[in-house]
């Protein structure tokens, strides 16, 4: 069993007053206190084309086991991103299996259930032939 | 001009052998292909109930394919909690006890709305926490 910490931190000025918000966690398996032991392991990928790629393939979990997926947008450019995306082969801005775009230096961190099905796919469309690279690392049990 | 900032660091000493890991990030939130900040923000808290569906923690109100930051943290410590975490028709993870996430939501269209759902206890009820910040929201019509 291994123990792995992630801690979020947001710091904000939108309303009148501060906001901080601050908050740690343990990934554990499904339904358990014991931590996620298996990991794909840091990727890093350069991409030059729009089209959708697959990252995570959904035979890459147990369905029903937890799972945690980080993916990063190591540019900068405020203007270039990355669709993610659970679907069937297209990352499309109006699809409902569109989770949002990742700009330059955009990071996310969610649970992700690897139900056997190509639907729980991770797919990533870049937006623009330009280079950007993607690192992304896949959290399992 | 608001500024948002959301770092995250992910340690292990122990699940690969020999190499500790640490990643280490931080960005700051701008709206859809602009360095202007978000300057909208909805975040409370709130109780889930396990025998009830899935509810709308937010509706897709406002201008599609836009750029907007989802906060939301499962309070419980039973370990047996989770809460269902989708975009409309599809499930995207089991938010375990006292775990978070963080992650981009483009509202791609009208139906895209973030849905929770507690299970795990027949029940029993599930404390959640959440913050979303949005580039375009649109309040609902007054009924």
């Amino acid at each position: 069993m291994a123990t792995i910490n992630a801690t979020i931190s947001v710091n904000s000025d939108i309303m009148s007053y501060p906001i901080n918000i601050n908050t740690s966690m343990v990934m554990n398996k499904f339904q358990s206190c014991n931590g996620l032991d298996e990991t794909s392991g840091m990727n890093v990928k350069k991409f030059n084309a729009t089209s959708a790629v697959k990252i995570v393939d959904n035979t890459e979990g147990t369905a029903g086991k937890a799972s945690k997926v980080y993916i990063r947008n190591t540019g900068s450019s405020k203007t270039n991103f990355f669709y993610v995306a659970l679907a069937n082969g297209v990352a499309a801005s109006d699809s409902d299996e569109t989770i949002g775009k990742l700009y330059g230096g955009d990071w996310m961190l969610i649970p992700w259930v690897a139900t056997a099905a190509t639907t729980h796919d991770i797919h990533v469309a870049p937006s623009t032939t330009e280079e950007m690279t993607l690192e992304w690392m896949v959290f399992q049990e | 001009m608001a500024t948002t900032t959301a770092t995250v660091s992910i340690n292990s000493s122990d699940l690969i052998p020999g190499q500790p890991l640490s990643i280490n990030a931080s960005h700051t939130l701008t709206k859809s292909g602009l360095t202007e900040g978000l300057e909208i923000i909805d975040m409370g808290r709130g109780v889930l109930t396990e025998a009830s569906a899935a509810d709308a923690l937010a509706e897709a109100l406002g201008t599609a394919d836009t750029s907007n930051w989802i906060y939301l943290c499962n309070k419980s410590t039973n370990d047996l909690h989770y809460i269902k975490v989708g975009i409309h028709d599809t499930l995207i993870g089991h938010l375990g006890a006292g775990e978070w996430l963080w992650m981009p939501w483009n509202m791609g269209d009208n139906v895209a709305e973030i849905n929770i759902e507690a299970e795990g206890v027949t029940g029993s009820s599930i404390t959640y926490e959440y913050a979303i910040f949005q580039e375009s929201k649109t309040l609902p019509a007054k009924t």
